[in-house]
C-alpha cells in the first residue's frame, strides 16, 4: 500500500478509537496492568534468581577425612578433585588451620577452645565450591565417594529452599500474567469489534466502490496495534522506571544484596513488554477478523 | 456490457429469487427493470456487481463472469461499476467532498487527480457549491445527487441504480432522471430499477419487465405498463 493510504487507514483507526474513548482507555488500561504485573514479576524472578544463584554460589562443599587417613593420600585426593569439570576451586584445609578458624569465628570467647588442651578433635577436609549452582549436588554425591572422604557437608536446604522460592515467584508471575493478559486481549477484541459494528456502513461502502479487503482490515489491525502498543509502553515506563528506583535506594540501604543492574535487563524486559502488546492488539484483530466478513 | 444466461438464483430460504434469466444489455445503453416488488429487480441488480452469485448460469459483466470470480477479483470489478440505492448511503460524519473522494481513496488515487475528478463530477450533478455541507444538511434530492457523484467519480462503465428516486419528492425524481439520461448520454450504460411509471413513460428508453423472478417482457422505447398510454 501507498503511504497516503498507510495514512487513510491511519486515520480511519484513529476515528474508531476517538468514537469509543471509554472502551480505548479500558483496553489500554487492562493491557497495561496485565504488562505491568508479568514485567514486575520477571524482575522479582530475575532478581531472586540472581540472589539464589550467587548465594549457591558461595556455598562450598566440605569433605571430611578419616584422622587415620595420611597426608599424602588426602593431597592425591585434592590433586583429583581439582581436574573434575564441575570444580571451580579446590582447597585443602588441615585440622589446625580448621582450629585456628574456628577460633578466629568464636571471637573473645576463643578461650573456651583453650580447654581443649593439645587435642584437636576436627578433621582435615577438603573445600571445594562448584562452577554452577546445579553442579552442587552432584559434586558432593561425588566427593563422598573418595577414598579416605568420611562425610560431606554443603547447606543444602537453604539452596533448595531458595530455588523453591524463585520457582514459586516465577510461576505465580506467569500464571497471573497470563490470565491478565487474556483478559486485555479480551477487552481489546470486544473494542475492535464495536468499531466493527460502529463501522458498518462504512466498510460495506468501502467495499461498494471497490475496496480491496486489505483496507477494509487494515484499520482495525492498526486499532488493535495502537491499543497494545499504548499499552505496553505505559506498562514498560513503569516498570523500567521503578526498578530503577528500587535499584538505586536497595544499592544504598542493602548494599549485600546482589540485585541485577538496572541497565540491560529492565531494557529488555520493556522490548519484551513492547513486543507483547504488540502481539496483543494483533491477536486481537484476528479473534475479530471473522465478524468483519459478515459485517 | 452485460449478458445473461439461463440465470438462477434460489436463496437459501427457499425462495426462487429468478428464474432462467436471458438477458443482453449492450454498452451504452439505458434500461429501465420494472416490476412489482419481489420480482427479482434488486436480485438481478446485485448479481451484476457480485454482491450475490447465481445458483446457476453464467452473468457476464464487462467481460468478467462474475459467478466464477476469485473473491480478491471483486473490488477490480466493482471500481468499473457505480451503484446508487434508494437510501443513499452517505457517511454522515464526512461532508460531500469526502463522501465522494472516498470511492477514490480507497482505490489509491492522487490527492491532485482526487480533487480534480470530484469537482468535476459535483458540478455534473449540480452541487458544484455544496462540497462542504454534511449530509444532514442536505435535502433528499441533493443526497442522491451526492451518491449519484460518488457512484461516478470513478468513471464506471456501468452505472446501476436501485430505485433511486424511491424516497424523493417528484421535482427532485425528475432531477435525479435527468442526470442519469445525462451520464447515459456520455457514454455510461445505466441500470434502473424502479416503480416510478411517470418516470419510466416519459423517458421512452429500454423496458424490461419482471415478474416472479422472470423476465416478461423486452421492449425498446417503451413505457411502464403493457397497455397503450393514449
Amino acid at each position: 500500500m501507498r503511504l497516503r493510504t498507510w495514512a487513510f487507514c491511519l486515520n480511519e483507526a484513529g476515528q474508531n478509537l476517538w468514537r469509543n474513548p471509554v472502551l480505548a482507555v479500558a483496553s489500554i488500561t487492562t493491557t497495561t496492568v496485565a504488562l505491568l504485573v508479568l514485567g514486575v514479576f520477571l524482575l522479582l524472578s530475575v532478581n531472586v534468581n540472581a540472589i539464589a544463584t550467587s548465594i549457591e554460589g558461595q556455598v562450598a562443599v566440605q569433605a571430611f577425612f578419616a584422622q587415620s587417613v595420611p597426608q599424602a593420600q588426602e593431597q592425591q585426593d585434592l590433586q583429583q578433585v581439582r581436574q573434575w569439570s564441575q570444580v571451580r576451586t579446590a582447597r585443602f584445609i588441615s585440622r589446625d588451620q580448621a582450629l585456628q578458624e574456628l577460633k578466629k569465628e568464636f571471637g573473645s570467647q576463643a578461650t573456651v577452645l583453650d580447654s581443649l588442651g593439645s587435642a584437636n578433635p576436627l578433621e582435615d577436609s577438603l573445600s571445594v565450591t562448584a562452577k554452577t549452582p546445579r553442579d552442587v549436588q552432584p559434586l558432593a554425591r561425588r566427593l563422598a565417594g573418595l577414598a579416605g572422604v568420611v562425610h560431606t557437608s554443603y547447606q543444602s536446604a537453604v539452596v533448595s529452599r531458595l530455588f523453591a522460592l524463585v520457582n514459586a515467584v516465577r510461576y505465580a508471575g506467569l500464571a497471573i500474567g497470563l490470565l491478565l493478559l487474556l483478559g486485555s486481549l479480551l477487552v481489546i477484541n470486544n473494542a475492535i469489534r464495536l468499531g466493527m459494528t460502529a463501522r458498518r456502513r462504512e466498510i460495506s461502502i468501502m467495499r461498494l466502490v471497490g475496496a480491496t479487503e486489505s483496507l477494509v482490515h487494515w484499520p482495525f489491525i492498526l486499532e488493535g496495534l495502537i491499543l497494545g502498543l499504548v499499552g505496553a509502553v505505559v506498562a514498560s515506563g513503569l516498570s523500567f522506571w521503578s526498578y530503577v528506583a528500587v535499584y538505586r535506594s536497595a544499592v544504598r540501604t542493602l548494599p549485600f544484596l546482589p540485585l541485577v543492574d538496572p541497565s540491560p535487563l529492565p531494557r529488555d524486559i520493556a522490548l519484551g513488554l513492547l513486543g507483547l502488546g504488540i502481539v496483543l492488539g494483533a491477536v486481537g484483530f484476528r479473534l475479530s477478523v471473522r465478524r468483519l466478513a459478515k459485517v | 456490457m452485460i449478458s445473461l444466461r439461463n440465470v438462477n438464483k434460489d436463496y437459501p430460504n427457499g425462495v426462487s429469487a429468478l428464474r432462467n434469466v436471458e438477458l443482453e444489455i449492450g454498452k451504452g445503453e439505458f434500461a429501465f427493470l420494472v416490476g412489482p416488488s419481489g420480482a427479482g429487480k434488486t436480485t438481478l441488480l446485485r448479481l451484476l456487481f457480485r454482491e450475490e452469485v447465481p445458483t446457476s448460469g453464467s452473468v457476464i459483466v464487462h467481460g468478467h463472469d462474475v459467478g466464477r470470480m476469485r473473491p480478491r477479483q471483486i473490488p477490480f470489478l466493482r471500481r468499473q461499476i457505480g451503484v446508487v440505492f434508494q437510501d443513499f448511503r452517505l457517511l454522515p460524519q464526512r461532508n460531500v467532498f469526502e463522501n465522494v473522494a472516498f470511492a477514490l481513496r480507497v482505490t489509491e488515487a492522487q490527492p491532485r487527480e482526487i480533487r480534480k475528478r470530484v469537482g468535476q463530477v459535483l458540478e455534473l450533478v449540480g452541487l458544484p457549491d455544496r462540497a462542504t455541507a454534511l449530509p444532514a444538511q442536505l435535502s433528499g434530492g441533493e443526497q442522491q445527487r451526492v451518491a449519484l457523484a460518488r457512484a461516478m467519480v470513478g468513471r464506471p462503465v456501468l452505472l446501476l441504480a436501485d430505485e433511486p428516486t424511491g424516497n424523493l419528492d417528484p421535482q427532485n425524481a425528475q432531477e435525479v432522471m435527468q442526470i442519469l439520461l445525462e451520464i447515459n448520454r456520455l457514454g455510461t450504460t445505466v441500470v434502473m430499477a424502479t416503480h416510478a411509471a411517470h418516470l419510466v413513460d416519459r423517458a421512452r428508453q429500454r423496458v424490461i419487465a419482471m415478474d416472479g423472478g422472470s423476465i416478461q417482457r423486452d421492449e425498446l422505447a417503451a413505457h411502464y405498463s403493457e397497455r397503450v398510454v393514449q
